[in-house]
């Protein structure tokens, strides 16, 4: 629920309260008030008659009468409401009348005074009708009055809020956070800024110690390798040139996985930065030739589709896209397989037979994922495809169908 | 030929100029900036095999200074930065080629010898083993007269072979030399397998003793003596 809404409906439901409350409050006193001061003013005339009829002068107007009643009338005064026709409007009216009892001399005497009260009915409406009104003035500005500050007073809110969205630690501009004049906003951005300063200092210390360790690894590596390359020249027996062999291919995997984890921290350190107009479908012929004798010799059949397809970025990236793309048709096409390569219309579709990954389709592009029969596999091959296609914005799509493996990269459209 | 090889890592080194000693270069050291600047100023080399991260100062800065003097020395430069920034900059500056730690020694060696054979032999370029005659410029082989016809990589693997004859050069090396190291693919041992029996049939088809030699779950062995 938006905050907005939130408010507003809790505001709303409040003044509603309040309305009915203070409505039936006012109406209650208001009848009590008015019922009052009409009973004292109908006392007060009763009082007069009575002192005249005393002096012998008995007041007969309308809606005041005096008269003789029976000895039996208790005297004391009574209050009541009765209806009475109104012969000007022609409806019945609602009056309020007094009825006073008192002794004078000998006989005793009944005194009524009337007088018209508008109808409580005419009061509930006429208060409803008011209440009604407030209501929708006071919830109709607190809704404008809202929906403006949410405008000029969230505006900047919602302006961060989309740029917080958008910020990455890893993407080089800072976090330019708008102006607001409200404090408690102010506050959130400074603290915002500081978070997003401090993860960014954090992370760039990260990206260059990978870069810094994948860098002082290779020159031990060199060692080792030259040292065993070494040693491969000497007379041996088969035990020892066995053991050799097996150091070979650790130090071959750990130079690998460690050329790409470099190639993987410079792409986050975003240090390819010369780019030119490139023609993807010559860098697919050209790998595609150097790579003839790797499908022959697995029987696999290459199909190509290639149309005139250029883009602007890094040749060295998109070198490196294609062929670790193209290595990896070569790595999981079995036997007499078949590999189709097609680029058309701002795309690049590998697609290749092969077995059903044993990890779901979202996982082939992370880090480390690879089949568990694969154990030579760097599992950084496609987790580097798909940091090359991020950095140049363009789409990488992996889907398995029918025995198939497809890889896609869209380029944005010209 | 004689060779400056300026690395700070002593081990390395120490390997390098071994090889390149057996291959028949004459190989000088400098393990730091001061030692390579001083032996450039004083002495004259066909190649410089140039480390950019030395202690007291920058490969590329030396790699300028020579430039400077107007020395004529093939430049290979070593990096264990795998950085294209150093590799432009370096090719910019006057260096001949780019390779990346960690290598192989064979791999070194055919650049040497290719970059070698670019600056000092102009027109004919040939290399002889036995009766074998490899044509660089124009990657024919022949044996006696009779051509040899081989496919693109069969070539490139002979000439890896008699280049580091003598020497076992392991399936890794092969491979790596054959399909280039940003491939990640390097594991195509089988294909280097086809390859190496290919041209075996080819050479034996003309010449009467296998020069290339098996060598048990190492790899290959161009073997002259």
């Amino acid at each position: 629920m938006k905050l907005l809404y939130k408010t507003t409906r809790d505001y709303l439901i409040a003044s509603i309260s309040i309305l009915v409350i203070t409505g039936i409050a006012l109406f209650t006193l208001l009848r009590k008030e008015v019922g009052d001061e009409m009973n004292e003013q109908l006392a007060l005339q009763a009082d007069k008659i009575f002192e005249n009829a005393h002096s012998g002068n008995f007041i007969n107007a309308p809606f005041i009468k005096i008269e003789k009643v029976s000895g039996r009338t208790s005297p004391g005064q009574t209050y009541g409401d009765s209806l009475l026709y109104d012969r000007v409007q022609k409806k019945m009216e609602e009056y309020h009348y007094i009825r006073e009892v008192q002794d004078i001399g000998q006989d005793r005497y009944q005194a009524t005074v009337m007088t018209s009260h508008i109808g409580w009915d005419q009061y509930y409406l006429s208060i409803f009708y008011i209440f009604v009104l407030m209501a929708i003035l006071l919830t109709g500005s607190g809704v404008l009055i809202n929906y403006l500050s949410n405008r000029k007073v969230w505006g900047p809110f919602f302006g961060n809020l989309k740029k917080i969205k958008a910020f990455s630690v890893s993407s080089p501009d800072s976090l330019g956070l708008l102006e607001t004049p409200i404090t408690e906003f102010k506050e959130l951005n400074s603290t915002l800024k500081d978070l997003t300063d401090r993860s960014r200092k954090e992370y760039l210390a990260l990206r260059e110690f990978t870069e810094n360790a994948s860098h002082e690894i290779q020159t031990p590596l060199s060692i080792i390798q030259s040292k065993l390359d070494r040693m491969s020249q000497m007379e041996m027996n088969e035990e020892m040139s066995d053991y050799i062999v097996q150091a070979k291919s650790g130090v071959e995997r750990l130079s690998k996985m460690n050329k790409s984890l470099l190639l993987l921290a410079k792409l986050d350190n975003n240090v390819f930065k010369d780019q030119e107009q490139v023609m993807v479908d010559e860098i697919v012929f050209t790998q595609l030739r150097n790579m003839e004798d790797l499908w022959a010799n697995k029987q696999i059949t290459l199909k190509e589709n290639l149309r005139k397809e250029s883009v602007f970025c890094n040749k060295y990236l998109i070198e490196t896209l294609v062929s670790n793309l193209l290595s990896n048709a070569l790595k999981y096409t079995l036997k007499n397989g078949m590999v189709e390569v097609i680029v058309k219309g701002n795309s690049l579709m590998i697609s290749n037979t092969g077995t059903k990954p044993e990890f779901s389709e979202e996982q082939i592009f992370q880090r480390f994922t690879k089949n568990a029969t694969n154990i030579t596999s760097t599992g950084l091959g496609l987790a580097i495809c798909k940091e090359i296609c991020t950095l140049n914005k363009w789409d990488l799509a992996y889907h398995y169908e029918n025995g198939i493996h497809f890889f896609q990269v869209t380029f944005p459209v010209k | 030929m004689k060779l400056l090889l300026v690395e700070d890592e002593p081990f390395l080194l120490d390997e390098m100029e071994t090889y390149l000693t057996e291959q028949g270069y004459r190989c000088e050291k400098a393990t730091t900036f001061e030692e390579g600047q001083e032996k450039l100023h004083l002495y004259e080399y066909d190649l410089v095999v140039l480390d950019i991260t030395l202690p007291g100062g920058n490969g590329l800065h030396l790699l300028q200074i020579l430039k400077s003097e107007h020395k004529n020395s093939g430049v290979l430069i070593v990096s264990a930065k795998n950085s294209l920034r150093d590799k432009v900059d370096g090719l910019q500056m006057g260096a001949d080629d780019y390779i990346t730690k960690p290598f192989h020694m064979e791999e070194l060696n055919a650049r040497i010898f290719a970059l070698l054979r670019r600056r000092s032999f102009e027109g004919e370029n040939e290399i002889r083993f036995d009766q074998l005659v490899i044509n660089l410029t124009a990657k024919t082989v022949v044996y006696g007269n009779e051509p040899i016809l081989l496919t693109k990589k069969e070539y490139e693997l002979l000439l890896y072979f008699i280049v580091n004859k003598n020497r076992v050069v392991s399936r890794q090396s092969i491979a790596e030399h054959l399909w280039g190291d940003h491939y990640d693919m390097a594991d195509n041992y089988d294909t280097v397998y086809v390859h190496t029996k290919n041209l075996r049939k080819k050479l034996a088809y003309h010449m009467n003793v296998d020069y290339i030699k098996t060598i048990h779950g190492m790899g290959y062995k161009w073997a002259s003596a």
